[in-house]
């Protein structure tokens, strides 16, 4: 049993479905974290690593601050690798030491073209939809919000809520029991 | 009523004796055997056991209480190729076997990996190379090498390399010494005693199967048979695996389809051996994709154009392949004993006679897998009923025939 942020995936489960059974994870949201940590679509829970777990549980519990994935670069059919004896720590060094030189590079050229302020940090702008992932208490709170200003500026939406009936036109002669059930001002909460 | 008392011989199945079929051997495979029908024996390095066999085969090797096969006339050129290979380097026999769906490419190839093992060859088969890029094993990013490594599938391919090829494996030492990160492998080191290495310890199992390889490469001992079932599926241009940026990541980005690639475009060679690749037409995740198509000039589905894009790697990778198309119709002797086969087998209900043959074989054209799964097993005639006088009531009498 393997516990994310306090809830727990049955072993047997594929690790890229039982993300799924998080609050505001769905399916294309789970694979986009599966490849994020390189977890394969076959790979069952039991299966994954403490550090892949980690990374997870680490990467959900704030996903705006996390650290941007870098673009490693990928063999070309001419390429040699480097021998085998050097150690993972001296290869990262490496690649780090020539990101760092890359960004220092592009920082110059954007400085000389009068686009970017000298004190101003890199800020790396991410396209990657992961970064607005809300789970959980946070997506629960922007539902409960949305419903409270629907309802603070006196629209029909939050009328309904406040009735508890169905909001989206449908029929109240028969058929409202879902929404006579569950549409609340304070929903989810 | 008790299974004791079930006398019938249709339900002796644990008492089935195998059919008396002659062996699959090196000597068996010329002009005067065309038309025959062989089994593979058991061996103690058996490929089947060891590496498997693509599903379909799987399920016909269930049913038939021998592994048989036919011999076909591309059967004896194909024998005849590796013949000639056995002394060439392996850039010069990269064979990609084509033909129609259900023709006979799979088991042509295995009829190869059996013809080579049994001739001293050292044989690696990938009986299913889809699971190279459907995203069903480990893949990490290494930074050394740039690529996504598969160490799962790596291990596990050294264990079965091990497992058929442990006799000549131990014959070859390595003629170069291997430094890894922590640990140093001297040069005179059995290659059998590689391979347990890299299946004992997973990290290094990457590694390890790309030394092995490089050291196969060199020697001059024993050839090399390198064979791919799905050949196509390690051409299309993205993988099911997805990259940390959700990209496809590219067959030639991940360490065994890259392996494969490379030696199926002679970038590496075996100094004595040969390549090939039989295609699968039917899955249709994995089509064969444009490059392979152009590369092979095999009949197109879709019609074409010179605007179509390839991926230029890609077609790199299919630099020299050569073409062996499987005929899509048995010849009459090749069918008949195929038919024989099933019929020792009892596996057709109908009676037999060359009327049944013959229909058969022309509802079906001739084509293998029809005749046999459309054909013979799907037919639905059964015995003629026999007229019994002694029934007492004349409304279940079976009808005279007259």
């Amino acid at each position: 049993m393997v516990h994310i942020l306090g809830i727990s995936l049955p072993d047997s489960q594929l690790a890229r479905f039982a993300l799924t059974s998080i609050y505001g994870i769905g399916h294309h949201t789970s694979h986009r974290l599966c490849a994020r940590f390189q977890i394969h679509d076959r790979c069952k829970v039991k299966d994954l690593t403490p550090f892949q777990i980690t990374a997870i549980a680490s990467f959900l519990s704030s996903p705006k601050t996390a650290p941007p994935v870098p673009h490693y670069p990928l063999a070309t059919p001419d390429f040699t690798p480097r021998p085998a004896k050097m150690s993972s720590h001296e290869l990262q060094a490496e690649f780090n030491a020539a990101q760092a030189t890359q960004r220092q590079r592009k920082q110059e050229k954007l400085l000389a073209l009068g686009k970017a302020l000298p004190d101003a940090k890199a800020e790396s702008k991410t396209r990657d939809p992961l970064n607005n992932l809300k789970i959980e208490s946070e997506l629960r709170r922007e539902v409960r919000e949305n419903i409270a200003h629907q309802r603070m500026i006196g629209s029909y939406v939050g009328r309904r809520h406040a009735m508890n009936l169905p909001v989206r036109g449908q029929n109240t002669q028969s058929n409202a029991k879902t929404a006579k059930k569950l549409n609340r001002l304070n929903r989810y909460g | 009523m008790p299974a004791t008392q079930l006398s019938h011989p249709l339900f002796e199945s644990d008492n089935r004796h195998p059919i008396s079929l002659p062996t699959f051997t090196p000597a068996n495979i010329t002009q005067d055997m065309i038309g025959q029908a062989v089994h593979f024996a058991e061996l103690p390095n058996d490929p089947i056991k060891f590496y498997g066999t693509p599903k379909p085969l799987l399920l016909e090797y269930r049913l038939l209480s021998r592994r048989a096969s036919v011999i076909r006339d591309v059967t004896v050129q194909t024998a005849r190729l590796l013949d000639e290979a056995a002394q060439k380097s392996s850039k010069d026999t990269r064979i990609a076997i084509t033909g129609s769906s259900g023709s006979g490419k799979s088991v042509l190839l295995l009829q190869a990996v059996r013809y080579c093992l049994e001739n001293d060859w050292v044989v690696i088969y990938i009986p299913r190379a889809k699971s190279t890029v459907n995203s069903t094993t480990t893949h990490t990013y290494d930074l050394r090498t740039r690529t996504y490594l598969q160490p799962e599938y790596a291990s596990q391919i050294l264990r079965r390399i091990l497992g058929v090829n442990s006799k000549l494996l131990s014959d070859i030492n390595t003629k170069q010494s291997l430094s890894l990160e922590r640990r140093q492998i001297p040069a005179g080191t059995s290659l059998s005693e590689l391979a347990t290495i890299g299946v004992k310890e997973q990290q290094l199992a990457t590694v390890i199967l790309d030394a092995l390889m490089n050291e196969l490469s060199a020697q001059k001992k024993y050839p090399v048979l390198l064979a791919i079932d799905d050949f196509q599926a390690i051409y299309k241009e993205r993988t099911i695996y997805r990259d940390p940026h959700f990209a496809h990541i590219r067959p030639y980005h991940l360490s065994m389809p890259r392996l494969l690639l490379e030696f199926a475009s002679g970038q590496r060679v075996f100094s004595q051996g040969a390549v090939l690749g039989a295609v699968t037409n039917t899955d249709p995740l994995f089509p064969i994709s444009n490059e392979l198509m152009w590369a092979l000039g095999t009949e197109r589905i879709h019609p074409t154009s010179p605007y179509d894009k390839m991926n230029k790697t890609l077609v790199e990778y299919t630099a020299g392949l050569k073409n062996l198309e499987v005929p899509a119709q048995f010849s009459l002797p090749e069918a008949s004993a195929v038919f024989e086969v099933w019929m020792k087998d009892r596996a057709v209900s109908a009676p037999i006679n060359d009327e049944l043959f013959l229909s058969k074989y022309t509802e079906s054209g001739g084509h293998p897998r029809s005749f046999v799964w459309k054909g013979l097993l799907a037919t639905l005639d059964g015995e003629i009923p026999k007229y019994d006088p002694e029934v007492p009531w004349p409304q279940l009498r079976e009808a005279v025939v007259v």
